[in-house]
This record gives structure tokens, C-alpha cells and sequence, in this order.
């Protein structure tokens, strides 16, 4: 058991010394890709300047080779392939989310096989007309994340949270994280569009921040002000679902850290058993009130009630059959092949990207925290069998179930018959709802 | 480095009241949504005891207590379970070849992947 052990942390060591190492490569590119961006626009002018003449075979073979992806590789391309490559790696070999990291990683690999930019080739994700760029409309018109939604809710399980509802501010108190990063961002000299599509990576939900993204920060869309924000989809997409990804890494010694060893040995009482009308209206409430105070988030809760309704209405089987299984499963191959394609190097290896992933880990910790301490914070209020073990506020963030599972097995280890996977399930859920309102919030005040 | 410098002029007051604000949101829309979970028990309670006729047997009860423990739940549910999916007295034992139809398809005939006698 402790080679088993060692290894274990020798693996959480071995990816996180990767990730900084990556990070080290990115930016010292950054500091030179301004150089290459110039010599890339000059090879384009001079071919531009020199069409292909009939001048025989050489010149055809010239030519040819002038589109090849060798021709055009930058040093950029070739790292956004090993981020690729390192993304299929973490998936295959340690199993870390492979469903959203291996799409992700291929879709990286796609957007980064050099092409010759500017002959009209309707090749690259960003030139209008390609497929990939069609793919991507789902992205930037956020309509992949509603339905990865809708599918969310129709496989979703809110009983544990309708026994005990309380848990459901832990999913308000987990969103701290937004709110403070979109600060830090702003202190960053991000816009403050921009540093709302950012703050949104501590609600540790990727189509959430993919969706406000997506309407903050595409690139395209001229704000009330007239601004025009840079397009950040792609770093913002990647550093919350790597984040996601990297949950079991992140969380434990932020939890370790918060809470006593017998604030981790807290037993909670078991949940009551839910009746089918309690289930059935609770995703027609919850749709009603959370819309009718952030209607901006519309597209996203309504889905995830709509979803959670089908499931829960008993007489749709085949319709929540289909939006947890094939539609989803769909959504998030296409979700995360374009999401990957839109790293190409010339967009993602900015100075900006760096900054997205620090400010997206500082988000992630303080959201961790935030769900810890207000746990903490409600069981000075709580007496007996109704006390909340704090490990569960860590699943505030979402992350679904990923953060719950950590909080399990966190409290496993202080107590062997704890087991707190049930009710860390609530705040999960919770953290769904919470950040979904939360972005809903961000789009109405910054768009 | 230089580039790291915090820009502390963005942070102005209109900022600070959307992260204060949201953050107020996000609390009053779940503690809404908490308030009313936690109403529906109590009208469901009501809605039982309406319908149960004897009024005098359930007096004081709550749904929690109307309901079984989920433990118990549990119980039934796992003894329903053992005895409609592991009843092995009634299995019949008999195991025979099951004969699989297949399409035909040049791809797959068995006759193109043998070699023909010679003549």
C-alpha cells in the first residue's frame, strides 16, 4: 500500500511540475512571438507578391511545399502540439476527466497543424466558411454549453439537496471565487468584460465559463461601451476544464488546511427519503425563481431544470434517456474538439494566457476556501446531528463529481466509516445553480 | 516583469458593487430556493394529512415521520431486488448453440478466404 501510495503522489507531483514546465515554455515564446508574427506576415506578403508561375515542375513542387505544414511551422505551433499531446497523456494514462481532456487534446492537435494563413484556404477554426469555424459557432453563440446542460439535468440527482436544503448556500458560498478573481483581473489591467469571463473559471464549471466567455469575451461583440474585448475563450475553456481536471490535486491541501481533524470526523445525518412530487417540483421552482432573479442565465438553468424535469416527470424516459447519453455525449465531442482547435498558437500563446491560468488557480483556491470556512461558518449556528462536516463546502465549486468524490475520500481518511459522497452531492449540485446565476449576473452588469 | 504591475485605477467603485452585488445575488437567489424547499415538506405534510381519514392516528406526525427511514428503504428495496434477480432454483441449466444468422457480404463469405482445389 505505500508503494501505491508513493506513486500516487509521484504522479500529482510528476503533473504539476509538467503544467509549470509547460507553463515555462509559453512564456518564453510569448516574448518572441511578436518577432514570429512578423516574419509570418512578411513570408505571406512576399507569396502574395509571387503567384504561382508555369515555370515547370520545381516551381509545382515549390509551391507545394509552401503549403505544407513544415513550410509554415512556427516554434508555437509545435508547443501547442505538446500541450496537446501532454492533454491525451494525462486523459490515457492517469484517467484525469479523458471524456472532456481527450477531445480537448485532439482539438488542440487540429488547431495547431500549421497551414499557409491568408490564401483563403477555409482551413483554420478562425477563417470564416471553414468546417471547424461552423463547429464553432456552437461555442460562440454558447450552444453547446445549454445543452451540455440539458443534459447535465437530466442526469442529475437533486434528492440529496431537496433533504437537506440547507447545503444549498454552500453552493452560494463556493462562488466567492468568482467575485475576487474578477477583481484580481482588474487589477491585472484585464477589461473588466474580460476579467468577468475569467472570474467565472472559480465556478469550476466548464460550459458555464465557455458560455459567459463565449458573450464577454469572444472578440467579436461590440459592448455597451464600445469596446471590443479580446477573444479568451480558448485559454478560459482550457484552464477550467484542466483545473476541473485537476481537482484532486488542488482541493485536499486547501481542505487539510481549513479544518481540524475532528472537524473532518463530523458524521451528518442520513438524508430523508424524497418523494416523487418533492423531485417533480422542485426543477419547476427552481427554473421559476432563479430565472426571474438572473434572467441573463436563462439558457443555461433553463436547460438544467428543463433536463432535470424530463428525468424527473417519470413520462419522458426516453427523452432524459436521450439528453444524458447520445445528445451529451455528442455536445462534448464537438464542445471539446472546437474548444481545443481554438488554441492556435498565434491566439493562445499570449502573455494574457499565463495570466488566465494563475488567475484561474487563484479563483479555484479561494472558491475551495470560500465553501470550507462558510461551512464552518453555519455549523456555530447548527447544533447536534444537524453540524455539516466542512469538508463538504469544498464541493461548492461544482465540479461535478469530482469535488464531492474529493471531499469523500478526504473524509475517509479521518474516519474510515464516514461517508460523506451523498451529502457532499448537494453543495455539488448546489454549486451548478450557484454558478450558473452567478455568470447570468456577470453577463447582464458587463455585456 | 513590468507587465505585472497591478492597475489599482480599475479598481472603482462601480466594479466593487458588481462583485458585491453578485455575490449578494448568487446568496439571495439559492437562499429563496432554500426557503422554498424547505416550505414544500410542510405542504406536503398538510396535503397527507388532509387525505388520511384518520386524523387522530397521525396527530403531531411530520412527513419525516410519515415516511420510512431511508435505511428502511434501503432494505426493502435491496430484499426486493436479491429475490427477483437471484433466484437460481427456477434457472434453467441447459446450455446449448445458439445459432447466429449473419447477411450475407462478399467482404466476409468464407468461401473467398479459402483457397480452391486445383484442377
Amino acid at each position: 500500500m505505500p508503494a501505491k501510495a508513493n506513486s500516487k503522489y509521484m504522479r500529482k507531483f510528476l503533473t504539476v511540475i509538467s503544467i509549470l514546465a509547460l507553463l515555462f515554455l509559453i512564456q518564453n515564446v510569448i516574448f518572441q512571438n511578436d518577432k514570429l508574427n512578423a516574419g509570418q506576415q512578411q513570408t505571406n506578403q512576399i507569396s502574395k507578391e509571387n503567384p504561382v508561375k508555369d515555370n515547370g515542375i520545381i516551381d509545382g513542387i515549390q509551391t507545394f511545399l509552401n503549403y505544407t505544414g513544415f513550410a509554415n511551422a512556427t516554434k508555437g505551433h509545435f508547443i501547442m502540439i505538446l500541450v496537446g499531446l501532454f492533454f491525451i497523456f494525462l486523459a490515457i494514462k492517469f484517467d484525469y476527466e479523458p471524456l472532456l481532456l481527450v477531445p480537448i487534446g485532439a482539438g488542440i492537435l487540429l488547431g495547431n497543424i500549421p497551414f499557409m494563413e491568408g490564401a483563403n484556404l477555409q482551413i483554420g477554426l478562425y477563417e470564416n466558411g471553414s468546417t471547424l469555424n461552423f463547429l464553432y459557432a456552437g461555442v460562440v453563440r454558447g450552444i453547446y454549453p445549454s445543452l451540455i446542460f440539458l443534459g447535465i439535468g437530466a442526469m442529475t440527482d437533486f434528492s440529496t439537496l431537496i433533504s437537506n436544503p440547507k447545503l444549498l448556500l454552500l453552493g452560494a458560498a463556493a462562488q466567492l471565487g468568482i467575485f475576487i478573481t474578477f477583481f484580481g483581473a482588474l487589477a491585472l489591467g484585464f477589461h473588466p468584460a474580460e476579467a468577468g469571463a475569467i472570474g467565472i473559471i472559480g465556478g469550476a464549471d466548464g460550459p458555464t465559463a465557455i458560455f459567459v466567455a463565449s458573450k464577454l469575451a469572444n472578440g467579436v461583440s461590440v459592448l455597451s461601451d464600445g469596446t471590443v474585448t479580446r477573444n479568451l475563450i480558448g485559454p478560459i475553456a482550457i484552464a477550467a476544464y484542466a483545473y476541473m481536471a485537476l481537482v484532486p490535486i488542488i482541493q485536499p491541501p486547501i481542505m487539510y488546511l481549513l479544518t481540524s481533524k475532528k472537524e473532518r470526523q463530523i458524521r451528518m445525518k442520513p438524508p430523508r427519503a424524497v418523494t416523487r412530487l418533492e423531485k417533480i417540483i422542485f426543477p419547476i421552482i427552481g427554473l421559476l425563481l432563479t430565472c426571474f432573479i438572473s434572467p441573463s442565465a436563462l439558457p443555461l438553468l433553463g436547460m438544467l431544470f428543463f433536463g432535470n424535469l424530463l428525468k424527473e416527470s417519470g413520462v419522458t424516459r426516453r427523452l432524459a434517456e436521450t439528453a444524458r447519453t447520445t445528445l451529451i455525449d455528442i455536445v462534448t465531442i464537438v464542445l471539446g474538439l472546437t474548444i481545443g482547435a481554438s488554441t492556435q498558437a498565434d491566439v493562445f500563446l499570449t502573455y494574457q494566457s499565463i495570466l488566465i491560468f494563475v488567475l484561474g488557480a487563484i479563483s479555484f483556491i479561494i472558491a475551495t476556501a470560500g465553501g470550507v470556512a462558510f461551512a464552518k461558518l453555519m455549523n456555530v449556528f447548527l447544533k447536534g446531528d444537524r453540524k455539516i462536516n466542512p469538508l463538504i463546502g469544498a464541493a461548492g465549486v461544482s465540479a461535478v463529481p469530482d469535488s464531492a468524490r474529493v471531499a469523500h475520500m478526504i473524509g475517509l481518511r479521518a474516519d474510515p466509516k464516514n461517508h460523506l459522497l451523498m451529502h457532499a452531492m448537494a453543495p455539488n449540485v448546489a454549486g451548478i445553480i450557484g454558478s450558473a446565476v452567478a455568470a447570468g449576473i456577470l453577463i447582464s452588469y458587463l455585456l | 516583469m513590468s507587465k505585472l504591475l497591478l492597475n489599482i485605477s480599475d479598481l472603482n467603485i462601480e466594479n466593487a458593487t458588481i462583485a458585491f452585488v453578485g455575490m449578494a445575488i448568487v446568496f439571495v437567489a439559492l437562499i429563496v430556493l432554500y426557503l422554498f424547499l424547505k416550505a414544500i415538506p410542510k405542504i406536503i405534510e398538510w396535503q397527507i394529512k388532509a387525505r388520511v381519514e384518520d386524523k387522530e392516528m397521525l396527530k403531531g406526525q411530520t412527513v419525516e415521520e410519515l415516511q420510512l427511514p431511508s435505511g428502511v428503504d434501503a432494505a426493502i428495496s435491496a430484499a426486493l431486488y436479491l429475490y427477483f434477480n437471484e433466484i437460481h432454483d427456477e434457472e434453467n441449466a441447459i446450455m446449448t448453440i445458439k445459432k447466429v444468422s449473419k447477411t450475407y457480404s462478399p467482404w466476409s463469405s468464407k468461401i473467398y478466404s479459402m483457397r480452391k482445389p486445383l484442377r
